[in-house]
């Protein structure tokens, strides 16, 4: 190659580098990260940035190169031929072995992250966490099985996450957290986080889980770690005992909520029917309220209201205890009439 | 060097006459598939009724049923009678007497020839592109919809039903009706032509592989109008949710099998007519590469296709015959769905990518005036793409939750399919190195080609790599990537083969100017609209949600105003071909002065494309080498016969 020709292809591939590198660092590509594992992810993130812009800062160089220096004179209508030449073997090696030395440094370095953001260590958070359409639910374990649908973790204190779907698929992904994993019905599949910013983050449903799925959010609060303790303490008594608060507290932890509207829980779904209107529907079905209610519970398609399809609020709530399907009908009729 | 229609033609023309009489009901066609579909319609209607009465099963009019058993096995069966499609398998079964010889259902005299059951490939692969365009149109309205939906947060188009409807079918569309038979169209245009073959090793299989499409198509379409809804489980459809989802997902279910079976029997056909049918001296290493890209094209679909085909009959019998493949509470196994979907649909993306590679083959050497840079290894690397194509299906469900130990050999797999695509890329590149470059519409898609697929290749990487693929997972990164892949490269390759061999197709020239100016502003558009999906898709914005954050509202916006010039950027191509079609300027032989044999005819080809078989001498890519031939034909032959002594 002459020697003015590779001057001024890296010239080309360092204008073409320049720009891809300020491409990758003008907008900010990834959510200002909350856990050691996305501070990780990040990391391979930009090593593969860097590896990318490089090829890709070669490859526009040599195409723009090309276009501007190999055009066809005017007039020339397919008469005139280029050089035939037809390979050279050692540029071929080069750009076989090159991209393979690249990509198997992109996987070492991804095996080794993978291996770390997986690994739980000696005194996990364990949260037990439910998908259903269309609401998360969480469970602590290692607290008295208390109950929330907003999740409240600790900073810096390894949170195992052991999922389980009761009907289709989700997927639960915080997008601060980087770490994402599928619920699967039939199978426990698990994931491992450290938080290790405080701070509010949504909960996003990621895998298409039917008419609900882009409602089907929920909010990570990361607390201090005392803060945190004392929320465990003082949440853990008010599950028990009866009347209008339970129900209540029912109605948030089943995840009602996120479909349904209803003032006095201060929910505004608008995947169900408004419960607020419960009065209109039970007399339309002809039934005493408390009634419709329970059988609209454990029975969703008994009663479709118009304008709303079958066969897409879950119909796991029978096997809610009876206490608290008491407490939750209870909280129901009273709140609407 | 324009030929005039060989005599052999003549012989076999014209068709018998058009029947008169009653003989116009039972002579194969569209009269004759009208009362055929109603009555295999009724048969299996009947038969439905029949067993369900016998087996005391109620109610015995069951609709879902119905439509499956009546609608989409029955009625097709009998619509691809009557059209003709099996006549001639018909006779031979029923011991009537048949001609081997009869070309009458070869060529195409008039527009009508179009509309039916022909066999000869040039009329299919025009059957096969204008079949395809117009589901395009279908599914790119659906796009619009969908990004009108996007435009702002909040639901104002549609409901959360209609909007999960239109990315489903809009998907299934673009892929099973738009880009596999697209590059089945071309290849069956052109294929046979490249290999001095007269047409297609099986050329009734032929017409029946195409005749196939758009039943598969209509179901996709028709589903929309089912009560209920639509398919709205995504093109992935993935159990459980499809089996409890609206009935419009049978739909889905059944449309796959036909797009599948016709797209196998296209694959057979490809590889008996590329094994068997060579010119003499067309060996394997003198094939240009858009045969070896469909002859790699035909075992992923021959070996894939299956798979997806089992998939969805699973979800099928699940739906309708209470089996339990899927159902958790009978031991069912819900991540077996993606394993087997994905076992297909992998190799899928390579089917849908390989023959727009050896598209741009032929594109990139005619118009760089240059053989192709590293021609073995060329081919080559489309086999290692093969092999390793399925060896990678797992990097789907990387957050699926399968076995982890599944998840590092395939990420390595997943990476170095890397290699064998960069070797293709660089070798194009170097293709282009002191080449006499033309700028034509063609060559500007195909370098539109090139630029896009480096980044839609690149964010294959990031994906490839699994922790980045846990972040990026199900998130608006991944539908910035497959169109980068899928319209950037894939589109941009079809449009290069439409230009590129439409004077070949038509006898006519398309409109140059027109021609640069739809590719620019797809260009721009495309860009515009879909890289900054990358952005907010790593920002945390999830895919197919009908609503979504208010922070992202205004790249939204953005990309839904991009997306409408996108659209828009289709109708300068709709009126360049239609107009051209009829209007443009007659096109020589070979406009591009290229040396495959496609071009070594008239334009149109003749109706058995050679007069003599051609006699292959040399590579087809030997530009600039003085007095390099890739082929003898007629007179050149003739006269090197006249010197053998008889």
């Amino acid at each position: 190659m002459r020697r003015g020709v590779f001057w001024q292809l890296l010239l080309f591939t360092l204008i073409a580098g320049v720009i891809s590198v300020g491409m990758a660092l003008y907008p900010a590509w990834l959510p200002a990260t909350a856990s050691e594992q996305a501070d990780r992810i990040g990391h391979v993130f930009w090593f593969t940035t860097i590896i990318c812009a490089g090829i890709f800062a070669v490859v526009a160089a040599v195409l723009v190169y090309s276009l501007l220096k190999f055009r066809a004179p005017r007039g020339d209508n397919f008469e005139t031929d280029g050089k035939p030449i037809h390979g050279h073997t050692g540029l071929e090696i080069a750009w076989t072995a090159v991209p393979f030395a690249l990509v198997t440094a992109i996987a070492i370095f991804s095996a080794i992250v993978l291996g770390k953001n997986d690994k739980v260590g000696d005194n996990p958070l364990r949260i037990d966490v439910t998908a259903q359409q269309f609401a998360w639910s969480f469970k602590y374990p290692q607290h008295q099985n208390l109950a929330a649908t907003v999740l409240r973790l600790p900073v810096d204190r390894t949170v195992r996450f052991h999922f389980a779907a009761l009907d289709v698929l989700h997927s639960f992904w915080v997008p601060e957290f980087s770490q994402k994993q599928d619920t699967v019905p039939g199978i426990d599949t698990y994931l491992t986080v450290t938080p290790n910013k405080t701070g509010k983050f949504p909960i996003v449903c990621t895998e298409l889980c039917g008419l609900g799925h882009a409602v089907m959010r929920s909010t990570v609060i990361v607390m201090g770690q005392r803060a945190w303790q004392q929320w465990v303490s003082r949440a853990g008594q008010a599950t028990s005992g009866g009347g209008a608060s339970a129900g209540k507290a029912v109605f948030t932890e089943q995840g009602c909520a996120s479909c349904h509207t209803f003032k006095p829980a201060g929910a505004t779904g608008t995947v169900g029917p408004d419960l607020d209107k419960l009065p209109e529907f039970a007399q339309a079905a002809g039934q005493p309220l408390e009634q419709f209610v329970r059988e609209s519970i454990v029975d969703p398609d008994a009663h479709v209201e118009k304008g709303f399809p079958p066969n897409v609020m879950p119909k796991t709530y029978k096997t809610l205890p009876d206490e608290q399907l008491d407490a939750l009908v209870g909280f129901l009729t009273e709140g609407a009439s | 060097m324009t030929h005039t229609a060989p005599a052999h033609e003549a012989h076999h023309a014209p068709a018998s006459p058009p029947p008169r009489g009653l003989r116009r009901l039972t002579a194969a066609g569209w009269i004759r598939a009208a009362w055929m579909s109603v009555l295999f319609w009724a048969l299996g209607a009947g038969l439905v009724c029949l067993l369900r009465w016998i087996a005391g099963w109620h109610p015995i009019w069951d609709w879902e049923v119905l439509a499956i058993v009546a609608f989409m096995v029955t009625l097709p069966i009998g619509f691809l009678a009557g059209i003709g499609a099996f006549d001639y398998w018909v006779y031979y079964a029923l011991g009537y007497p048949t001609r081997p010889e009869d070309h009458s259902g070869h060529g195409a005299r008039s527009w009508r020839d179009y509309l039916r059951v022909n066999t000869d490939h040039k009329v299919i692969g025009v059957q096969y592109l204008c079949t395809v365009f117009f589901f395009f149109v279908i599914g790119g309205l659906l796009a619009m919809l969908v990004r009108a939906e996007l435009a702002q947060p909040g639901l104002q188009v549609t409901d959360a039903q209609g909007y999960n409807g239109l990315f489903t079918v809009h998907a299934t569309l673009m892929i099973f009706l738009f880009v596999i038979p697209a590059f089945a169209g071309l290849a069956n245009y052109v294929v046979p032509l490249m290999l001095g073959a007269p047409d297609m090793a099986f050329p009734r299989l032929n017409a029946l592989s195409f005749w196939l499409l758009p039943i598969g198509g209509l179901m996709f379409v028709t589903a929309f109008f089912v009560p209920g809804g639509g398919p709205s489980s995504g093109w992935t459809c993935y159990a459980p949710l499809c089996e409890h989802n609206t009935f419009g997902n049978a739909f889905f279910n059944m449309g796959v099998q036909w797009a599948g079976a016709s797209s196998i029997m296209t694959a057979l056909n490809f590889l008996v007519t590329i094994i068997t049918m060579r010119a003499p001296g067309m060996t394997f290493w003198r094939m240009p590469l858009l045969v070896w890209a469909n002859f790699t094209t035909s075992l992923l679909v021959v070996l894939a296709t299956p798979f997806i085909a089992a998939s969805q009959f699973f979800v099928m019998f699940d739906r309708m015959m209470g089996m339990d493949f899927f159902n958790i509470y009978e031991g069912g196994y819900v991540l077996g769905y993606q394993h087997i979907f994905w076992f297909y649909s992998h190799p899928a993306v390579y089917i849908m990518m390989l023959p727009g590679f050896g598209i741009i083959s032929e594109v990139i050497s005619v118009m760089a005036r240059k053989p192709i840079f590293g021609y073995r290894l060329m081919a080559l690397s489309l086999l290692a793409i093969l092999v390793l194509g399925f060896s990678v299906w797992a990097h789907h469900m990387f957050v699926s939750g399968m076995a982890p130990y599944l998840r590092v050999p395939m990420m390595i797999t997943t990476l170095l399919i890397a290699v064998p695509t960069g070797i293709k890329i660089f070798s194009w590149l170097a293709t282009l190195w002191e080449g006499r470059i033309h700028f034509t519409t063609p060559m500007l898609w195909a370098l539109g080609f090139v630029s896009m697929f480096v980044i839609g290749g690149l964010s294959g990487v990031y994906l490839g790599a699994v922790p980045i693929d846990i972040h990026t997972s199900d998130t608006y990164f991944i539908v910035a990537h497959i169109h980068y892949v899928l319209f950037g490269g894939a589109f941009f390759t079809i449009m290069a083969g439409v230009y590129y061999w439409f004077p070949k197709m038509t006898g006519r020239m398309y409109d140059e100017r027109l021609g640069r100016l739809h590719f620019w502003t797809t260009f721009v558009a495309f860009n515009a609209t879909f890289f900054p999906m990358h952005l907010i898709g790593t920002q945390g914005m999830p895919r197919r949600v009908s609503d979504y954050a208010p922070e992202f509202a205004d790249w939204n916006l953005f990309i839904s105003i991009s997306s409408f010039v996108l659209g828009a950027s289709i109708l300068i191509f709709f009126y360049n071909i239609i107009h051209s079609w009829r209007y443009g300027p007659l096109a020589p032989g070979n406009p591009w002065n290229a040396l495959t044999l496609e071009w070594q005819v008239s334009s149109p080809p003749p109706v058995f494309n050679f007069d003599e078989i051609p006699q292959v001498v040399g590579n087809p890519y030997e530009y600039g080498v003085p007095g390099a031939r890739h082929a003898l034909l007629n007179g050149a032959r003739q006269h090197e016969l006249e010197e053998v002594p008889r």
